[in-house]
């Protein structure tokens, strides 16, 4: 019976709860179970949807997003490894491509810069991730760290995360050479790393 | 270009900003499994993920939820809409035996299995964040496991080595509330190998300030009839 294994093996083992309840959910979706489809959005409805409305700023537009985000879920379900892959990063990842992909094609700016994000989502870049990298005190340290940025980084943090702007893109923007935006995107993401890879192990 | 010159921009590969040469060079490098990128994109991609919290997270639309679920449910209707539209075409007589079919065969297959929509409330129950949570078994006793008590979603007990019962008799589950008699709160049996999940959705009557297990008869008791061998303060 699927709950009395997958409860008493979280419980019995020790393990964390959110690993064999996310197995449980993938292999549901790998069986074409509506009911795993409403397990997936009651545990990360709430997050895809605010990661897209943060991008698109929309209500309407971040409603249908999220909808085209579980479908791919469910659709491409059975690529995914169930036991090592982190399906709630693999969500999030679908859902921030989707919500680029539509601020991108709104600007008019899939020429040249656009590549393919659908790369981004290929459950191997999965495997093994923490699962619960996006709780509420990596949340607070994520925000902690973001505030130790100088303006500088923070704004092309900002430009990249949220309007998926290329570094040339952003020199543009920012009316500043291209080496000058590079030094800043990378001494963000190492200031952000040093802060918080271990905690996240990441 | 080799893993140490691209090592700097898995940051902007993971954020989807990277550009050529250096994207085209990373995703190579990740075709062909080289695990030192693979580690690290990976690595980048947790942090990207984590960034998601740099914003307060936002309640959807209720009924957002709904359509999610319906795309799928949807899905399984037009299937079906198909097959009948198969009978539809064959002699009248063959069309009435195939719709019987239908009727048996694929309007079950719609419902979800018995399964996973205990998975589902059960789901409900642990992601309900005013859930209260308690562990037993962790000292002298040899019972073990752990309810979840969500006061709008209902109550999970999971346990292990739980004792025997006699035939015709049952555990029953009680809500404990601060002030007051007990509330039975069902009945459950036992996996033969002393273990126990048993999922109770729904409302949770009167403010539980415990949780209590005890032996009744199999139609289970008003009131305790029996000490309980389980008592979990919430």
């Amino acid at each position: 019976m699927i709950l009395t294994g997958l409860l008493l093996a979280l419980e019995m083992s020790g393990q964390d709860d959110h690993r064999v309840v996310d197995q449980s959910l993938v292999r549901g979706l790998q069986r074409k179970d509506p009911a795993a489809m409403a397990g997936l959005y009651d545990r990360f409805g709430r997050i895809a949807y605010s990661v897209i409305l943060s991008i698109v700023r929309d209500g309407a537009v971040a409603e249908d997003l999220v909808q085209e985000t579980f479908l791919r879920a469910w659709n491409r379900a059975h690529t995914f490894d169930a036991e090592r892959a982190a399906i709630g990063p693999w969500l999030l990842a679908i859902a921030r491509n989707r919500a680029i992909d539509h601020v991108r094609s709104a600007s008019a700016r899939m020429g040249k810069n656009a590549f393919e994000l659908d790369a981004h989502e290929h459950p191997s870049l999965f495997v093994d991730m923490e699962r619960d990298v996006f709780n509420s005190d990596h949340a607070r340290l994520i925000r902690k760290a973001i505030a130790k940025l100088s303006e500088n980084q923070r704004q092309v943090i900002h430009l990249a995360y949220y309007e998926g702007l290329s570094q040339s893109e952003m020199a543009d923007r920012m009316g500043q050479p291209l080496g000058t935006v590079k030094s800043w995107v990378r001494g963000a993401l190492k200031l952000l790393r040093e802060e918080i890879g271990e905690a996240m192990a990441v | 270009m080799t893993c140490e010159e691209l090592r700097d921009e898995y940051g902007t590969y993971a954020l989807g900003i990277a550009e050529d040469p250096e994207r085209g060079e990373i995703a190579e490098h990740l075709a062909r499994n080289c695990s030192d990128c693979v580690l690290g994109v990976r690595k980048a991609m947790a942090m990207v993920t984590a960034m998601s919290g740099m914003e307060t997270s936002v309640e959807p639309p209720r009924d957002l939820r709904g359509r999610v679920i319906g795309m799928v449910e949807r899905g399984r209707v037009e299937q079906r809409a198909k097959r009948s539209f198969m009978g539809f075409v064959l002699p009248w007589a063959a069309c009435a035996a195939l719709a019987a079919a239908l009727l048996v065969v694929v309007i079950p297959s719609r419902r979800p299995s018995p399964d996973t929509a205990k998975l589902a409330q059960a789901l409900a129950i642990l992601n309900d964040p005013d859930a209260k949570q308690v562990t037993f078994g962790e000292t002298a006793r040899p019972s073990r496991g752990k309810v979840f008590v969500s006061g709008a979603k209902g109550v999970l007990f999971i346990g292990a080595s739980l004792p025997a019962l006699a035939p015709g008799k049952k555990f029953e589950m009680w809500v404990i509330p601060a002030k007051g008699n007990p509330v039975p709160a069902g009945t459950f049996g036992r996996e033969a190998d002393a273990t126990a999940v048993y999922l109770r959705p729904g409302p949770v009557q009167g403010d539980a300030a415990a949780m209590a297990v005890t032996v009744e008869p199999e139609g289970g008791s008003p009131q305790p009839t029996t000490t309980p061998f389980l008592v979990m303060k919430l």
